[in-house]
């Protein structure tokens, strides 16, 4: 779009089992509200932080390296408080630190810099409730440069951005755990940042509704104030934050209480060592090797479990048939389920033994597809839940035919003198022994062929 | 004597005291005194068995109230030990209360306190010096053997100086903070406070070295009681001069004698000259100005302290800080200011350049001589409400104490020989050579017994 400038702000939770600057543990979502913390966490008077969490460190660097950033190593990166109060805040200042990585690049996106910081706790406004088990948890931050010309593209690219996170895997899995600010200027007009977006179609969403709140401002011949507002899921609108915001000052130190830490330079050599094959590499190589369509390749490489998983499977299966099925049919299913690959028990060998079937042509698509659907909630192996769902019988579409022409002889015969009738009844009484779940076209053109 | 006679003779006294030592006493000190003679009758009790320690009142000590003698505190009790009190208690010492102390070691004289102020022991009209006030007195009173005090930029050697004491500040990084209320964290040492040399060195002796809960601390643990047995001949002591430039003519004489005294002990009396002594005072206010207001953030009424409702959030938040005094609001206002985007660089970003200039002039300094003195205190004990009403005048007591924590060195207040109000003589070291200071102190103490 013209004139539209867009940056964005990503929050996420390293994966680490405790905590930023304590040894609490960061699985709070099972624990009880306040039960994973500490007089660190809480700020309790006297507490100091203790050291920084080396595997939290290391987690930021994975990912700065693989968003192409040169990493800030051999010189001093201070932790510096921002500070601010609100009820989640226990100590009125957050513990963030100075960039780990800069000047990045991911998908023609300029990558603004990388740091890692602490997550507050969780305020409950409406309860006027404060659980500080989340407070501690490490986050990594990664700003980009202002270079999105449309929301779509905004999303686009945060959906690549979450599957090279989801590649390195050292984030959270869990869903919401992610958080997005994203800001927007129209004609080089005043910025506008919307805070704490919770997902990536909402960033679309509330980029779309600024896009036309600015431009009716700016068509009335009105100034667009540079402000941060609130992105409302249920009614679709951004709404203006508290005025202060715009004009805070986090009045930002360095933490005397951390000494500034030095990232050696050997640390990111060995770092970058244990990077695994990213989507870009991986799809160029699944459209090398196995003759996949760039799309295909994309889709399937974009879920890096579903990535190795196709891997497997196409070791005995064609893979254009196999890549065919991992985005329909699969992809289908799972999405229907609101299930990522990963989240179904189904193992390698019973999907390859499925697609094996349909490869040979010993069941048809449609029945395959329905095995598939049962399979992906209670795996099991395919012949077995063809027997379970009573459609063992049609595992031969030929078989059938051949039993219904011989039991209906008449019908049959009627067929061969030129009634149309008599072959709709034909296929008919194969589709009630299939249950529905055979291809129509395929009985006629069989069924054709028998008479 | 047994220790629970000795600990049920410290707790008369303290009730009987009229000091205003102790905000708070250790309602298990009998209890804990049984336990500890058992392990003395066994043979298996630890190197402080035996020892009653008083403990400033901003260190916190688990189940004991954690007041830093505000308001914003009163009621707050510690859910854990700090680990200079941990690691006390694992050797047996026995912590009988906490002390009073200048509101958030907020001042140089005592008075701030919520509680109201500490007297001095050596003059009841008098203050016993800050900020702690509490911990200095209950010694010199004879209300506990040892205590622990903390100093920012002076608050363990200012009220040692006044109440004729032996204080220690130890070099940055070498006891944990851990437990201990931040006033300036980059300032911020706790020390021992004691009637002798060897006792300090003891204390020193266990609660220094690494602590994984505090970053600043990396130092190995080290044991300081051999250097109060070892001579002093050949030590190069260097009389830096500028310390003594507007201060009392009995201060400097005493000073000068106890220096006489080093001499006579076989020290090398030397010159020295620390010329930035002049801006010292604003230097430390604006650094410790700026870390104190982001230390005071977590004192918003939301989780713990005093709570007084508003209208809203921030209005809550106000109201609650109204519970602070008035130099701790100055304080803070201050910081705030100074850190502000506008004026940081004039007031900030000056005061961390001429904080390494300081420091820069007393490294030095000591490349040339072993320890740097003077007084510790330009003039001796004043009295109650003297400089209270003028904050500026207050700040100016702190200009020979401040350079050691800007430093990051350590520095003691030594008891000088003297006829009425008590005089402090300081020595300074070189980072982690306090066995240095505590040879010249136990030197000093065997010349003048």
């Amino acid at each position: 779009m013209k004139g539209v400038k867009i940056g964005l702000e990503i929050h996420e939770q390293l994966d680490t089992k405790s905590k930023l600057f304590c040894t609490c543990p960061t699985d709070y979502r099972d624990a009880e509200p306040n039960k994973s913390i500490c007089p660190v966490c809480t700020g309790q008077p006297g507490s100091k932080p203790f050291g920084l969490n080396e595997k939290a460190l290391n987690a930021a660097i994975k990912i700065a390296i693989a968003l192409n950033c040169k990493i800030v190593a051999d010189k001093p990166v201070q932790m510096r408080r921002k500070h601010y109060i609100y009820p989640d805040l226990p100590s009125g200042y957050q513990r963030t630190s100075e960039s780990i990585g800069v000047d990045g690049n991911l998908d023609s996106v300029q990558i603004h810099e990388v740091h890692i910081e602490e997550d507050p706790g969780r305020f409950f406004l409406r309860e006027g409730f404060v659980d500080l088990n989340r407070s501690g948890t490490p986050l990594i931050e990664i700003t980009t440069d202002p270079v999105f010309d449309s929301p779509q593209h905004a999303r686009e690219w945060l959906e690549k951005l979450a599957s090279i996170l989801d590649y390195l895997n050292v984030t959270k899995k869990e869903e919401g755990t992610m958080r997005i600010d994203a800001n927007i200027s129209l004609n080089n007009g005043n910025k506008v940042e919307i805070k704490n977006i919770n997902s990536f179609r909402n960033v679309e969403k509330a980029l779309t509704f600024e896009i036309t709140r600015q431009g009716d401002l700016l068509r009335r011949g009105q100034t667009v104030e540079r402000e941060t507002r609130h992105f409302d899921e249920k009614m679709i609108l951004t709404s203006p934050s508290r005025k202060k915001e715009t004009e805070e000052d986090y009045r930002h130190m360095p933490d005397p209480d951390i000494p500034p830490l030095t990232i050696k330079k050997y640390l990111v050599d060995k770092i970058r060592k244990t990077l695994p094959e990213l989507p870009q590499a991986k799809t160029k190589r699944f459209v090398k090797q196995y003759k996949l369509s760039g799309q295909n390749a994309e889709n399937i490489v974009s879920d890096p479990y579903a990535a190795d998983v196709f891997e497997a499977v196409v070791k005995t299966i064609d893979p254009v048939l196999a890549s065919n099925w991992f985005v329909g049919q699969l992809k289908k299913t799972l999405n229907y389920n609101n299930m990522k690959l990963r989240d179904s028990k189904m193992t390698e060998k019973q999907l390859s033994s499925l697609l094996k079937l349909t490869e040979k042509g010993k069941i048809t698509e449609r029945a395959a597809e329905l095995v598939l659907r049962e399979m992906v909630l209670r795996p099991a192996e395919p012949e077995k839940v063809i027997e379970n769902l009573g459609i063992s019988d049609f595992g031969d579409l030929n078989t059938i035919i051949k039993s219904v022409v011989d039991k209906n002889e008449k019908a049959a015969a009627d067929y061969k003198t030129g009634k149309k009738e008599a072959f709709e009844f034909l296929v008919g009484q194969v589709m009630k022994i299939t249950k529905g779940s055979a291809d129509p076209e395929k009985i006629r053109k069989l069924l054709k062929k028998r008479l | 004597m047994k220790l629970s006679e000795k600990v049920q003779a410290y707790l008369d006294a303290i009730n009987r005291s009229k000091l205003n030592a102790f905000v708070s006493i250790n309602k298990n000190a009998e209890n804990d005194a049984e336990k500890i003679q058992r392990k003395i009758n066994s043979g298996k009790a630890g190197r402080l068995a035996g020892y009653v320690f008083s403990i400033k009142d901003n260190i916190a000590v688990s189940g004991m109230r954690l007041t830093c003698a505000s308001k914003m505190l009163e009621n707050y009790v510690s859910p854990y030990d700090a680990t200079v009190v941990k690691r006390i208690i694992a050797e047996d010492g026995l912590i009988i209360g906490k002390t009073n102390m200048d509101e958030f070691a907020c001042g140089a004289s005592g008075e701030t306190s919520y509680f109201g102020p500490t007297l001095n022991p050596h003059d009841e009209k008098r203050v016993p010096g800050g900020s702690s006030a509490g911990s200095a007195a209950s010694v010199a009173a004879g209300l506990c053997d040892v205590s622990l005090g903390s100093d920012t930029g002076g608050s363990i050697r200012c009220p040692s100086s006044f109440c004729g004491v032996f204080g220690l500040k130890p070099t940055y990084g070498s006891v944990s903070r851990y437990g201990l209320v931040d006033m300036a964290m980059s300032l911020d040492q706790i020390g021992p406070i004691t009637k002798n040399v060897s006792d300090a060195a003891l204390v020193l002796s266990v609660i220094n070295g690494s602590d994984k809960m505090d970053n600043t601390v990396v130092k190995r643990q080290e044991d300081y009681t051999k250097f109060t047995r070892k001579n002093i001949k050949g030590m190069k002591i260097g009389v830096v001069e500028e310390f003594f430039d507007g201060c009392d003519h009995n201060v400097e004489k005493a000073v000068r004698d106890g220096i006489e005294a080093l001499k006579g002990k076989g020290a090398e009396i030397v010159n020295a000259s620390v010329p930035k002594t002049s801006i010292a005072v604003p230097t430390y206010y604006l650094n410790m100005f700026a870390e104190f207001s982001s230390a005071m953030q977590k004192f918003d009424g939301l989780k713990y302290g005093f709570r007084k409702n508003g209208s809203d959030l921030n209005d809550t938040v106000a109201e609650s800080r109204s519970a602070l005094g008035e130099e701790v609001k100055r304080r803070i206002l201050l910081g705030t200011y100074i850190t502000m985007k506008e004026f940081r660089s004039k007031w900030y970003s000056t005061a961390l350049k001429a904080r390494e200039a300081i420091k820069h002039e007393m490294l030095a300094a000591l490349k040339k001589c072993d320890l740097l003195t003077g007084p510790t205190m330009p003039f001796t004990a004043f009295k109650l409400g003297e400089k209270i009403k003028d904050p500026i005048e207050m700040y100016l007591s702190d200009m020979l104490t401040v350079s050691a924590n800007l430093s990051g060195l350590p520095a003691a207040s030594i008891p000088l020989n003297v006829k009425g109000l008590p005089v402090g003589m300081q020595l300074h070291a070189n980072a982690g050579e306090e066995g240095k200071i505590l040879a010249a102190a136990a030197a000093y103490e065997r010349a003048t017994k």
